[in-house]
């Protein structure tokens, strides 16, 4: 782990970029605040991915399955089911990919390393052929609408959905990550977060100790299965649409990109990097046709040059300003 | 009965490129412990230099029969990329595989671009150049010759590489680099040298596999990631690995999908990943993988 | 290559001709100087990035052609151009569009389940959205009952109700069995189940004997087509579009499915028609050009200029996404010049939709007109194969023009009870 400056120095700068966030809505341009709820979607989704990438060891080529899982559950509560409210969203959205991640993790936490990876796309690649399917029950290649939610109740009928989407909802969402990170913050750094990294180090020696192994990987899995599906709630709000391509393969290598982006070592790194991508990869998109080429020679740059991702770098910088 | 033929026949012929593909797929992992997500870019760009060199050739003179020598020919020589690509992979071989995969990932974003901005947006073709060798007929079952050229071929390919791997002293050495790479090492082995020729040997089994399937189909942009999927299924059931492997996955896959679309065309995709989920559950390693922990 | 993303034609300015042609100037001149800003959406990547392309090209013909007349309404048109992907990321790209570049209208989208998702957004967002395509018929009801900033294509199944219709003119009697290879999505699903329903209503007795459902842009058919081969059909009825289509019809023709014996309909064969060679595409096979056939004995002379540039500049022959762009721009182009006129100012975008409801224009395809209910009409083009032609590749003979009045259902009607209870001639 990179080193982190003391803890009070922590919880300040937790708090600025906090405050930060809070005020964005009223200094940025109104895209670049929509820009902010997917970052919001996918720092949360992250914060779960990287419990298992970053703290356990175990990289994943196919959590985009459980962000569709999260974003396809929002659809069928809003306009199947007539539930709207977003507290209850989150909760059953993140319920119901535990369920589904239960067989999954079963059969995967059975393999480490590259198998792992292996796996789950196979997994991940299921799922998007099972939405296309059963187009009766999915929606299809078109998917499932997916309708307002009220927040605590109040369903704000006099904004519009971008008024909305960038008021209250964002508020939100910011307070669910804020949330959802104490959580995972926790995690982390209770005996079970401990553990969890001893498996990542030396599983073989973790075994010996009495750490068991499978189980901890299994909920590990589970719980960052629950933060994927929070994330794609979340996206699936501001889309409007809950569609497959949220469960191919490649979008679950967008979740990787990003964490290593952030800096997968770190806690803060993957919150990071959710940012970071968001924002390159609009810019991209707007500056070049070939995008891909340039997000992926990004990719290339960061895994050959700065594999700590950003906040490697940053912690570099400011090992070396305390020196100076 | 002929129609069971053709189905079967029609199974073969996907698995053997899909062999093709797997085969890269195992070796520059057995190898090298790397599991390559741009194999499909790597297959697609076969297709795409292939249908260039074969217009190429045409249209300096080269007779229509010349097409499969060249489109063969157009596979090995993109092998050239092979060492280009290690040399950049090789910048992460100490590290975690974790980057190692990361790697390929971004390889495979590059290459969507690289193959649009050279190809363009239009699928690409051979027209009904796979005709020229006419139709095989045994009975009733009739069958393009060149289908079953490439079946040869694959065949051909499979037991050149068992061959290699087993009976030559550059395959043992590569079979023991595999194994144990540091006691290879340290017994004298190139490994460095190995890493290179392993990866050119398995992008050029991708880049002929995408050059030889191209007559009968189409070079398409989604050909990449759409790939990287069934050679994965390919692999899980073979286990990751093995080039006994390679061939049995290739076969279930291919057959399956054959047997799904005649008798249950609705499951033609999920029964392949039903029969991932059967292995697995039966069989952890694959059929033909060693155990792992 | 000449798909520059940004600021294609930069506004230069009112001229003193435009000036001098409207007498009724009651506005800042400044406000003329400033270029009319289109962001478009269109595919560049992926299955459909061929199709986007040729959008695209459409509307840059569209654009070339209305800036050196002088602009719409005097002012020049500028395009911002963005990648369609999914739904989720394409919304973003609608939403720089219409909140950081301030874009007055957008225009394109060609999947179906990104223009679900975007109609919905661009009616939320007060955007004026100007749909090439998509929208097939399941979902809309739900995303877009009564759009009012959002204008749609025809129903996608337009193409499937006249291949059926027409199938039906020429082969009724003659087959009794039929087989369905289709793309394994809402658009082939929907295109077989309206062409079995159009049999049924017809009294055509029929009994499917196969029924295939290819992932889209599957690029290997030797089983599938193995397994029509074996139920051996009479008819095969088949909206594969993609890159799929020549290789079904190349995989076909190897296994001997096309000696003559089957009769085939294409509602969707355009999007690929110059991948679909002589060599393996047979004569007398039914094929639909949607509302752009490039090859018409008596064409427009807007067409015939559209597809000589196009041959010359791209060395190819457009297919009817081109159209379908064109006709975009060309609606809302005499929308804003409506309005304009009728305001003697600049129209605001409500004044551009009130302008646009009801509008005909003439497209590449031929004559066009946007319903009150913001559905597009549009003529459709079907043929029979021929291979007399200057090609390598089949056209069509015998051509059959409809207009999508006799095609779509009206404004409010439900698809499939439209199908059963409306008079629909042959």
């Amino acid at each position: 782990m990179s080193a982190l400056p003391k803890r009070s120095a922590l919880v300040a700068f937790v708090a600025l970029a906090v405050a930060v966030l809070a005020v964005l809505p009223h200094l940025a341009e109104p895209y670049y605040v929509t820009l902010v709820l997917p970052a919001f979607a996918y720092a949360i989704a992250l914060l779960g991915f990287n419990l298992l990438f970053g703290t356990t060891g175990l990289l994943s080529f196919g959590h985009a399955l459980f962000v569709a899982i999260g974003a396809y559950s929002t659809a069928v509560l809003t306009s199947k089911m007539g539930v709207k409210s977003f507290e209850a969203i989150v909760l059953v959205s993140g319920v119901v990919a535990v369920l589904a991640a239960v067989p999954v993790a079963l059969l995967s936490v059975r393999y480490v390393r590259i198998f792992f990876g292996i796996l789950t796309l196979a997994f991940g690649m299921l799922f998007h052929s099972f939405l296309f399917k059963f187009y009766d029950l999915t929606g299809g290649d078109t998917g499932i609408r997916v309708l307002r939610p009220t927040l605590l109740g109040m369903p704000f009928a006099e904004l519009d959905k971008t008024a909305f989407l960038i008021g209250p909802f964002y508020y939100a969402c910011l307070l669910l990550l804020v949330l959802l990170g104490l959580a995972m913050w926790r995690v982390v750094h209770s005996p079970f977060g401990l553990q969890l990294v001893a498996i990542r180090e030396n599983p073989r020696k973790a075994e010996y100790l009495g750490v068991r192994v499978r189980l901890f990987r299994f909920l590990a899995f589970l719980i960052s299965a629950f933060y994927c599906a929070v994330g794609g709630a979340i996206l699936a709000i501001n889309t409007g649409q809950a569609d497959p391509e949220l469960a191919y393969w490649t979008h679950s290598g967008e979740l990787v990109f990003m964490t290593v982006l952030g800096g997968f070592a770190s806690f803060f790194g993957p919150l990071v990097g959710a940012f970071a991508f968001i924002f390159l990869k609009s810019e991209l998109m707007g500056a070049t046709q070939y995008w891909r080429f340039f997000l992926g020679a990004t990719l290339a740059l960061i895994v050959i040059g700065f594999p700590r991702g950003l906040m490697g770098v940053a912690s570099d910088l400011w090992r070396k300003a305390c020196r100076a | 009965m002929t129609s069971f033929f053709d189905v079967l026949l029609g199974g073969v012929f996907h698995a053997s490129v899909l062999f093709l593909v797997a085969a890269g797929l195992q070796l520059v992992f057995g190898v090298q412990r790397i599991v390559n997500l741009a194999c499909g870019s790597f297959y697609a760009l076969g297709a795409y230099f292939g249908i260039t060199a074969v217009n190429w050739s045409t249209a300096h003179g080269a007779p229509a029969w010349s097409f499969l020598p060249v489109l063969v020919l157009s596979g090995v020589l993109l092998g050239a990329i092979g060492p280009v690509i290690e040399r950049l992979l090789r910048t992460v071989y100490k590290r975690d595989e974790a980057f190692q995969l990361l790697l390929t990932f971004a390889l495979v974003l590059m290459f969507q671009d690289v193959l649009r901005f050279f190809w363009g947006a239009t699928p690409q073709q051979l027209g009904n150049l796979s005709m020229s060798y006419g139709k095989l007929a045994i009975g009733e079952v009739s069958f393009p010759t060149y289908n079953v050229l490439v079946m040869a071929a694959s065949i051909a390919i499979a037991v050149s590489l068992g061959l290699f791997l087993q009976r030559t002293r550059y395959g043992r050495i590569l079979r023991a680099t595999a194994e144990n790479r540091e006691m290879a090492e340290a017994l004298g082995a190139d490994v460095r040298g190995i890493y290179a020729s392993v990866f050119t040997l398995g992008t050029v089994l991708g880049t002929v596999g995408g050059a030889l399937v191209v007559p009968t189909a189409a070079a398409s942009l989604d050909m990449p990631v759409e790939l990287v999927v069934e050679a994965f299924a390919v692999v899980v059931i073979g286990g990751l690995g093995s080039m006994r492997g390679a061939v049995a996955g290739a076969l279930v896959v291919g057959l399956t999908r054959a047997l799904a679309i005649s008798f249950y065309a609705e499951l033609e995709v999920l029964a392949i990943y039903v029969i991932v989920i059967a292995v697995l559950i039966a069989r952890p390693a694959g059929l033909f993988g060693k155990p792992v922990e | 290559m000449n798909t520059q993303r940004r600021k294609i034609l930069q506004g230069i300015g009112a001229t003193g001709a435009v000036l001098a042609a409207q007498p009724y100037l009651s506005f800042p001149a400044i406000a003329q100087n400033k270029p009319l800003r289109i962001g478009i959406i269109s595919p560049k990547a992926g299955v459909a990035g061929t199709i986007g392309e040729c959008g695209l090209r459409g509307t840059m013909f569209a654009v070339d052609r209305i800036n050196a007349a002088g602009g719409i309404a005097g002012r020049k048109v500028e395009l911002i151009v963005e990648e369609e992907t999914n739904p989720k990321d394409s919304i973003e790209r609608l939403r720089k569009l219409v909140l950081q570049d301030k874009v007055d209208c957008v225009q394109g989208i060609v999947s179906s389940g990104v223009s679900l998702a975007m109609g919905a957004v661009a009616e939320e967002m007060k955007a004026l959205l100007i749909f090439w395509d998509g929208t097939t018929q399941d979902g809309v009801k739900e995303t877009m009952p009564n759009p009012r900033y959002v204008f749609r294509s025809t129903d996608n199944e337009c193409e499937a109700v006249m291949g059926s219709l027409l199938a039906i003119k020429h082969w009724k009697g003659q087959f009794a069995t039929i087989a369905g290879i289709n793309p394994d999505y809402s658009y082939g699903r929907n295109n077989f189940a309206a062409f079995q329903a159009l049999l049924k209503k017809f009294g055509v007795e029929h009994k499917v004997v196969a029924d295939q459902w290819p992932k889209v842009g599957t690029l290997d058919l030797t089983s599938h087509v193995a397994a029509l081969k074996a139920a051996k059909p009479d008819l095969v009825f088949s909206s594969l579009l993609f890159a799929d289509l020549p290789v079904f019809m190349k995989t076909a023709h190897g296994a001997g499915l096309m000696d003559g014996k089957t009769k085939f309909v294409f509602p969707a064969a355009g999007f690929q028609h110059t991948l679909l060679k002589k060599e393996f595409t047979p004569e007398g096979m039914l094929f639909g050009h949607n509302t752009l056939y490039f090859n018409l004995d008596n064409p427009t002379p807007l067409q015939k200029a559209f597809v000589q540039e196009y041959e010359a500049k791209y060395k190819d022959y457009p297919h009817w996404e081109a159209d379908r762009a064109y006709f975009a721009m060309q609606v809302y182009k005499a929308g804003v010049e409506t309005a304009y006129k009728a305001k003697n100012a600049w129209p605001g975008t409500e004044d551009v939709i009130n302008a646009m409801e009801g509008l005909k224009v003439d497209s590449l395809g031929g004559p066009g007109q946007m319903r009150k209910d913001h559905i597009a009409e549009q003529t459709f083009y079907q043929g029979m194969t021929t291979h007399k032609n200057r090609y390598d590749f089949a056209t069509i003979s015998d051509v059959t023009k409809m207009y999508s009045d006799q095609l779509q259902k009206p404004a409010g009607a439900d698809f499939w009870k439209w199908i059963e209870t409306a008079q629909i001639k042959l």
